[in-house]
């Protein structure tokens, strides 16, 4: 028998797109706000607002430790999670290539379903287009959310101070080394996964140690360097790291020796840059080490007043060094 | 840091003899005295300078036109170490090349191009073989491979290169030369023992480890203080006097030296590699009849210069102006082995 595929005529609007509809996602999406109308209408909410909107185009679709499907919710459920907002509902669009699975689909929605649960996000509403073959690859998804900031949150990328301790959550680098396997495209062999988290619970639990939390930021494209780097020019302040301090598992360190790669410039899905006062740094970084998905956190660095806009590397030999900044292209597609 | 790190650390910074000229020939090396933050250990009268050892840096501007030639005329598949990708030729780079349309791929090993070419019949693919003694036995390896297997559709393009000839075009540049450990794990120690016993050219042989480079630098300033000419295996776990013999005989089996042009140097005599008549098949420029294709270099870019330790990196004009790593004018700036990449990145 021949496996059933993704056709034009399910993104035709007609009966076809309604089965779609009904078989994959209603089937994995139901709650009460995800109707047949235009719009989902949403109960009034009553503190500040965050939303945030991003595209999934990650090639291959499924990898060791998630698929595009579990990516596209972590990845807005993070960005909304890093303004101290509380994730409450999501929308997603489909662009679907024809001849694309509907196997390979469920497996997708099953994954979106799952994660969305763990975090007690809502999908409610959504938009499926069916793309001629060669016109997209695979499937494409994006995901937009709305979260409601806790009120004691107050963090943004221009706010980290001279004092402050830079927090890693876990090891870096394993999203990116893992889609760079799943390709294939270097002969290597590592059992390496992906990081892929999502990481309301684990920003929820900063706030249990202190509210002055400055700057919450999840590494993805461009890695833990790019955040760095990313902050000290916002915040106009310079970042001293502790390279020796920087967890990174050693397949990932083995497969970034072979090919030349820094870790700290591969993306992460399920790791948070934080930058918090250094007198609650170990608190934090003892509360994190108890939680799901961030058991591997350390302290990596500091901030200083000196040195504006520059990450300086404390190397082995008891120098200091400027981290390079990355540049080019890495690696194409990985989120 | 272990204790023989600890101390090496101490003879370097407490050296307070004459001016020394130091050259990290192998462009690891210099990637790894950045990362390490190394020269900042150095007293002032103690000059490290960057050789020509980044295969990519030394590859000539008509290689890569050579290479564009390839994919844009001859609709090959192009498979190369990332590196040369960004690498300006005359007119573009293969990154250029891609943006035309040219089917331009990143392998990690001369064999993935082999693979490739077996799953794509219907599609010429061509490797480009460049790099020293460490990289050259694996494209004689895909040669043999391709030719074992009675592959029609893959080739080489050579510009491989052997490091003694280039030692001889550098004597002078340098009072003591730091050896590329990958190299002499290959090709053994003869050669620089022949150099140092035959024209009082001095150096020693480094590893790769922040240890392995510190004590690499501590025992040559301390050698050079002595002030006799000398050669010492710093690298032994790895680096045998002999060398490895089965890489060694497989270059030698599909591989003949030829003169070959590096980038600032010029050409060098018997300073490269091309393939045996026997593999005339697999030689890129044979199968398709390759006019004669000379690049010119852009007359801005200093590279040849850096490369042979005459001018630092930023004593050339167009250096982290026109040129920068994100938008190269000149080899040095591309890998970051390149010395002017690990300059702009760690300035």
């Amino acid at each position: 028998m021949s496996e059933k595929t993704v056709t034009l005529a399910h993104g035709a609007g007609g009966t076809q797109t309604n089965e779609l509809i009904d078989s994959v996602f209603k089937a994995h999406f139901a709650n009460p706000m995800f109707t047949g109308d235009d719009a989902a209408v949403l109960p009034q909410i009553s503190g500040k607002i965050a939303t945030s909107t991003d595209g999934f185009i990650v090639s291959p679709w499924k990898f060791n430790g998630g698929n595009i499907g579990k990516l596209s919710i972590c990845g807005t459920v993070n960005d909304l999670s890093c303004m101290g907002a509380k994730p409450l509902y999501l929308t997603c669009a489909f662009v679907i290539e024809e001849g694309f699975s509907m196997d390979a689909l469920e497996e997708i929605a099953a994954a979106m379903e799952k994660t969305a649960a763990e975090v007690g996000v809502r999908i409610v509403a959504g938009d499926t287009k069916v793309a001629g073959k060669g016109q997209c690859d695979g499937v494409f998804i994006t995901t937009t959310g709305i979260g409601e900031i806790m009120p004691q949150a107050h963090t943004s990328g221009t706010l980290a101070k001279a004092g402050d301790a830079v927090i890693v959550t876990g090891d870096v680098g394993r999203h990116g080394c893992t889609i760079l396997i799943a390709r294939n495209d270097f002969g290597i062999e590592s059992d390496v996964d992906s990081d892929c988290a999502p990481l309301w619970e684990t920003v929820q639990s900063l706030y249990d140690v202190t509210d002055e939390i400055h700057v919450i930021r999840d590494a993805t494209r461009g890695g833990v360097g790019t955040v760095l780097y990313e902050i000290a020019g916002q915040s106009g302040v310079g970042i001293r790291l502790d390279a020796a301090s920087v967890p990174v598992d050693p397949r990932v360190k083995g497969v970034c020796g072979m090919l030349g790669l820094e870790p700290l410039y591969l993306a992460c899905e399920g790791r948070l840059v934080i930058f918090a006062p250094q007198e609650h740094a170990e608190q934090i970084v003892a509360k994190l080490r108890a939680g799901k998905y961030s058991q591997n956190a350390a302290i990596i660095g500091k901030v200083t007043a000196e040195d504006a806009g520059k990450v300086i590397v404390e190397t082995e030999i008891g120098t200091q060094t400027i981290l390079p900044q990355p540049k080019g292209e890495l690696l194409p597609r990985i989120c | 840091m272990n204790e023989s790190a600890i101390r090496a650390k101490e003879i370097i910074i407490g050296y307070s003899g004459r001016p020394l000229r130091i050259m990290e020939v192998c462009g690891t090396h210099t990637h790894e005295i950045f990362r390490l933050g190394l020269r900042k250990l150095l007293p002032p009268q103690i000059d490290l300078i960057s050789g020509p050892g980044c295969p990519v840096c030394v590859t000539a501007v008509g290689f890569i036109d050579e290479a564009c030639w390839l994919a844009l005329e001859k609709g090959c598949i192009i498979c190369t170490f990332g590196d040369l990708i960004r690498v300006p030729g005359t007119e573009m780079s293969l990154a250029g090349a891609r943006a035309k349309g040219a089917d331009i791929r990143p392998v990690y090993s001369p064999l993935d191009a082999v693979a490739l070419a077996k799953e794509h019949p219907d599609r010429q693919v061509v490797f480009l073989a460049v790099g020293f003694e460490t990289t050259t036995p694996s494209a004689c390896l895909a040669a043999k491979q391709a030719k074992d297997a009675g592959l029609a559709n893959f080739s080489l393009l050579t510009a491989n290169k052997t490091m003694p000839n280039a030692y001889q075009a550098l004597v002078g540049s340098a009072d003591a030369f730091l050896y590329p450990g990958h190299v002499n794990a290959i090709t053994g120690n003869a050669t620089c023992i022949r150099l140092c016993e035959e024209q009082g050219v001095s150096g020693v042989v480094a590893g790769f480890t922040a240890s392995e480079l510190l004590t690499a630098l501590a025992v040559t300033i301390k050698l050079l203080e002595e002030g006799k000419t000398f050669f010492r295996n710093c690298y032994p776990r790895v680096v045998k006097d002999e060398g490895n013999p089965a890489a060694l005989r497989m270059m030698q089996e599909v591989m003949e030296p030829c003169d070959s042009e590096w980038r600032g140097l010029g050409m060098i005599p018997a300073s490269g590699m091309k393939l045996r008549a026997e593999f005339a098949d697999y030689d890129a420029r044979l199968k398709y009849n390759m006019p004669v294709i000379t690049g010119k270099p852009n007359p801005a870019c200093r590279c040849g210069e850096v490369l042979q330790g005459k001018i630092r990196p930023c004593d050339c004009k167009v250096f982290g102006k026109g040129c920068t790593p994100l938008h190269p004018v000149g080899a040095c700036m591309v890998s970051d082995e390149g010395a002017c990449a690990a300059y702009y990145q760690y300035s």
